[in-house]
């Protein structure tokens, strides 16, 4: 047989591997900037710019898909060619794939911090930038199958189908998920709402963990491992069972996201199901793996690339045993809106991605180089602190997440919350947060030995770009031979066919989870007191969107009575029919908002609270860790938009009457002066068309219309004959009730009971509602609603109340007098 | 949660996706499993071994 000439494509490896270094420097210090503002709000430096909120999002989409996104492209173009003795199919395909992701990157990162987002997690991007993604990916699998049709190997080696299902997955994920009907060139709506748009987008959050985290990676393990460690893969059958296995069962399995939420039983209980059955084949990916470096444990001695190999396989192995018992809901109930689940990612991220990834660069960059490694000890001493790192990481917030569960389902003796403030049990956890910089700051520090001793390597060295090499040329062995191959050989031979293979597993698990959600109407009942937002509060919403509030709030209470005593009535399917898209969020870095405009619920606030707030949470509760959004009160919104804003809701099926785009406008100026009217009370002046207004607008409508009716001015207080109270001196008395007083009364009557802006102050002489204890009294248990005094009766027991009555007249009050 | 899923209960057709899927799923599986498993060792090995051949390996270990 004659042999062919060829050249491998060197550069755009290259190309590749720099902007995985680049781009994962960027990931790390954003990282680690979001992790200085949880644990120091002052990390948010005050600026819109830098909010937690836009920076979240940021950190996230640069690891996954500029650092991991980068190095799996490197990764597979080194890999592919060999494995297939061939040149990249198209030299210009490969160079719009480089510079095409590398622009979706730099989109990306502008349109966040511009505060342009869509706010589903992982698919924060807006339409144009999504449309991007799609001709970019596309021509990424063009370039691919390309190559695989043009080979000069008869087989179709593991790695490469894993590759295949990596380019699949994505693409069906990425499209179904991105469907959105747009406003402008920054704004669209998803086209599903509510439960169902959480459905796609868990669908798409787990799978996207699935085919751009896990199947790309495990290719890259079955490419690298063997050759780092100069020994085949253990199991060649093991790989092929486990393939079909994996792509087949993940799809099934992203509704474990939503488990206790306003989500059908069946769906969740499908998720759960298929999520244990995935251990079984992820195990097989991890024991292959291990088993692979039998017998060669003394070269992992010596070799950093095999030791981070090994790592990354057995965080692998831990972060797929683990991620089956979150979808457990008993576990699920103390990992979910907590630490555990960021812990959990980390082991991940962390520990599986960035170990393949390092080893990889430490194996090819010298390779490509031609040279040696500058310093395989700091290669060893990247390995060594980056490991520890994990660890520092991961433990803190494990520790965090159950001390924060814990003391979110405690009960006093007489059935009350013993913390209705959920900041206490933030602040509890605060400590765990500074830990976790530590760790983060390792990782960075490891990380940049890597990037000075690869760069020291590639100084050493230089690439070929196009490396000569030689092989045989395919002969066609034509159509099946019943007898000698069997049916997965034969489809691994035909690139197309085997592809097709692959999207049926993929689109069956896909679709049994979304059709049924999408298509069968009577899946969400609908609840008729349920209206849709009006134009100002779907502004407010729509920069609620923007702002991010959604990586710290939930909107999705949980039926635990440890929850709806502290939010309120737990969520239904049918309150969220109209919102496009859904809100419920993944994690509680802050208290849960489904019911916060719920008048005489326990979250109400009333306007000026807000505004307060916003100004400057730190000012109302100083350890609240929400950074300030002083600027809502200076921001515009944008009324030009409102008609079409109105008009794309009611093709989406939103039941706004005929006509209705015309008056928006009036609507919301409408809607915003009786806000401006009830701020001004407070001595508040605010235009009626800032964001403001419209926010605050946002949070009164949250919940609002399945509370039962709003009580009418309570008048209670009138009424009720103060009998004789008898206050509580005792130190112990006092002490109990200062407690309460510096947890829940501080954000609006100050540490110093002095009142802050425009809340009453409880030192002076003036009393709105009286000064006897029985008053007093009265005027805590009832509390004054529409004032925004909230009735603590329903929190606190009567002995707590006295207490905090005794508190207020005996110390507070009097520290006055005395002076 | 109750109100919701009895809601559902009485949705035709849910519960068959559910089942549908399981099926489909173990069919493929045994299936697979079995023509996998009557494969040659030879031929994996074969495979297996493949990759390892190129400029960039020293010396090959097979087991
Ligand atoms: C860094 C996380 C974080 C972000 C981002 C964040 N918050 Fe908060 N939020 C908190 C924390 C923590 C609290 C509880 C302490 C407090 O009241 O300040 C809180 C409290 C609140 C409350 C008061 C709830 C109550 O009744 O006790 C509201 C309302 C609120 N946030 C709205 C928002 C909105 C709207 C946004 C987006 C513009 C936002 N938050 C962004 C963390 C955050
Ligand atoms: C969300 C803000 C808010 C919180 C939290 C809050 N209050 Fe109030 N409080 C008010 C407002 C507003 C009034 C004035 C009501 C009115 O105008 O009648 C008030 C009035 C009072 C009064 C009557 C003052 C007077 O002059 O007659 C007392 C006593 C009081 N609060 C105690 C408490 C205690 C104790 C707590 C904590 C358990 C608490 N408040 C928490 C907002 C709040």
């Amino acid at each position: 047989m004659e042999n062919q000439k060829f050249f491998y494509d060197n550069k755009i490896v290259k190309l590749f591997l720099l902007a995985t270094i680049i781009w994962g420097v960027v990931g790390v210090i954003v990282g680690l900037l979001v992790a200085l503002q949880l644990a120091f709000p002052f990390f948010n430096f005050g600026l819109e710019f830098t909010t937690f909120g836009r920076m979240r999002p940021l950190h996230t989409n640069a690891i996954i898909f500029a650092f991991v996104g980068n190095a799996i492209f490197g990764g597979v173009y080194y890999s592919l060619q060999k494995l297939l003795k061939a040149r990249m199919f198209n030299d210009t395909l490969s160079k719009i794939h480089f510079w095409g992701w590398q622009l979706i990157i730099v989109l990306a990162a502008v349109t966040f911090v511009l505060g342009i987002s869509t706010s589903k997690e992982y698919a924060e991007l807006e339409w144009p930038i999504d449309i991007l993604i799609t001709i970019v990916w596309v021509v990424f699998g063009w370039n691919m199958i390309g190559t695989i049709v043009k080979r000069r190997v008869q087989h179709i080696y593991a790695a490469i189908w894993w590759y295949l299902a990596t380019f699949l997955g994505v693409a069906i994920l990425h499209v179904v998920n991105s469907f959105a009907l747009p406003i402008s060139l920054t704004k669209s709506y998803s086209i599903y709402a509510g439960a169902q748009d959480a459905v796609v987008q868990w669908w798409y959050g787990h799978n996207a963990v699935a085919f751009f985290l896990t199947t790309p990676f495990l290719g890259l393990m079955y490419y690298y491992l063997p050759k780092a460690a100069n020994r085949p893969i253990y199991s060649y059958k093991l790989s092929i069972i486990h393939f079909w296995s994996l792509i087949f069962l993940y799809m099934w399995a992203g509704p474990h996201h939503l488990l206790y939420q306003a989500l059908p039983d069946w769906a969740q209980a499908l998720g759960v199901t298929f999520s244990i059955m995935l251990i079984a084949p992820s195990w097989g990916g991890m024991i292959n793996g291990l088993l692979t470096l039998r017998g060669a444990w003394d070269k992992v001695r010596d070799s950093a690339v095999l030791k981070f190999f090994v790592v990354a396989v057995t965080a692998y192995g831990m972060s797929t045993f683990e991620g089956p018992m979150m979808s457990l809901k008993s576990v699920n109930q103390i990992t979910h809106f907590t630490d555990w689940t960021i812990a959990h990612t980390h082991i991940a991220g962390m520990g599986w991605n960035g170990g393949l990834v390092f080893g990889m660069l430490y194996w090819i960059i010298p390779r490509l180089f031609k040279t040696k490694l500058f310093s395989e000890k700091l290669a060893n001493a990247h390995f060594w602190i980056a490991t520890l790192s994990i660890l520092i990481y991961a433990i803190p917030l494990y520790w965090a997440a159950v001390t924060q569960w814990l003391m979110l389902r405690e009960y006093t003796p007489e059935g009350f919350l013993a913390y209705p403030n959920f900041l206490e049990t933030l602040t509890q956890i605060l400590p765990m947060y500074t830990i976790r910089i530590i760790g983060g700051t390792m990782f960075l520090i490891g990380f940049l030995l890597m990037v000075y001793n690869l760069f020291k390597t590639m100084a050493a060295g230089s690439v070929e770009a196009n490396e000569a090499a030689e092989a045989p040329a395919l002969v066609s062995q034509g159509s099946r031979n019943p007898v000698t191959e069997t049916i997965h050989r034969w489809m691994e031979r035909r690139a197309v066919r085997f592809s097709i293979w692959v999207f049926v597993a993929l689109a069956i698990g896909g679709a049994v989870e979304i059709i049924p959600m999408i298509f069968i109407k009577s899946n969400v009942p609908t609840i008729d007191s349920v209206k849709p937002y009006t134009p100002l509060e779907l502004e407010g919403r729509d920069i609620y969107v923007s702002e991010g509030c959604y990586t710290c709030h939930s909107q999705v209470i949980r039926p635990f009575r440890w929850e709806t005593d502290r939010y309120g009535e737990y969520s239904k399917i049918g309150e969220f029919v109209y919102d496009h898209p859904y809100q419920w969020g993944s994690r509680r870095t802050g208290p849960d908002l489904a019911r916060a405009g719920l008048i005489g619920g326990p979250m109400y606030k009333n306007a000026a609270w807000h505004y307060n707030h916003f100004m400057d949470p730190q000012k109302m509760n100083e350890q609240s860790i929400m950074p300030n959004y002083a600027w809502f009160a200076k921001k515009e919104i944008n009324l030009d938009l409102i008609p079409n804003k109105i008009r794309a809701m009611q093709t989406l099926g939103v039941p706004y009457e005929e006509g209705f785009d015309e008056f928006a406008v009036d609507d919301l100026m409408k809607q915003a002066q009786t806000i401006v009217d009830d701020l001004k009370n407070s001595n508040i002046e605010i235009e009626p068309t800032k964001q403001m207004v419209a926010m605050i607008a946002y949070m009164h409508k949250l919940g609002k219309d399945i509370g039962p009716p709003p009580v009418e001015i309570v008048e209670t207080l009138e009424i009720a004959e103060p009998e004789e109270l008898e206050l509580l001196s005792g130190e112990e008395d006092l002490a109990a009730g200062k407690a309460i007083f510096a947890t829940t009364c501080v954000v609006c009557h100050g540490a110093d009971g002095k009142g802050i802006a425009t809340f009453p102050d409880l030192t002076d002489e003036e009393w709105l509602t009286g000064s006897s204890p029985s008053e007093v009294y009265l005027s805590i248990s009832n509390g004054n609603i529409t004032k925004g005094m909230i009735p603590y009766k329903d929190q606190y027991s009567e002995k707590q109340i006295t207490q905090l009555t005794s508190y207020i007249l005996l110390t507070l009050n009097k520290n006055e007098d005395s002076k | 949660m109750k109100i919701v899923s009895n809601l559902l209960e009485n949705i035709e057709g849910i519960q068959i996706y559910y089942i549908i899927g399981l099926l489909i799923f173990f069919t493929l599986f045994v299936v697979i499993f079995i023509r996998t498993m009557r494969r040659s060792d030879n031929e994996m090995e074969e495979i297996k071994n493949s990759i390892l051949i190129d400029n960039d390996s020293e010396e090959i270990i097979t087991s």
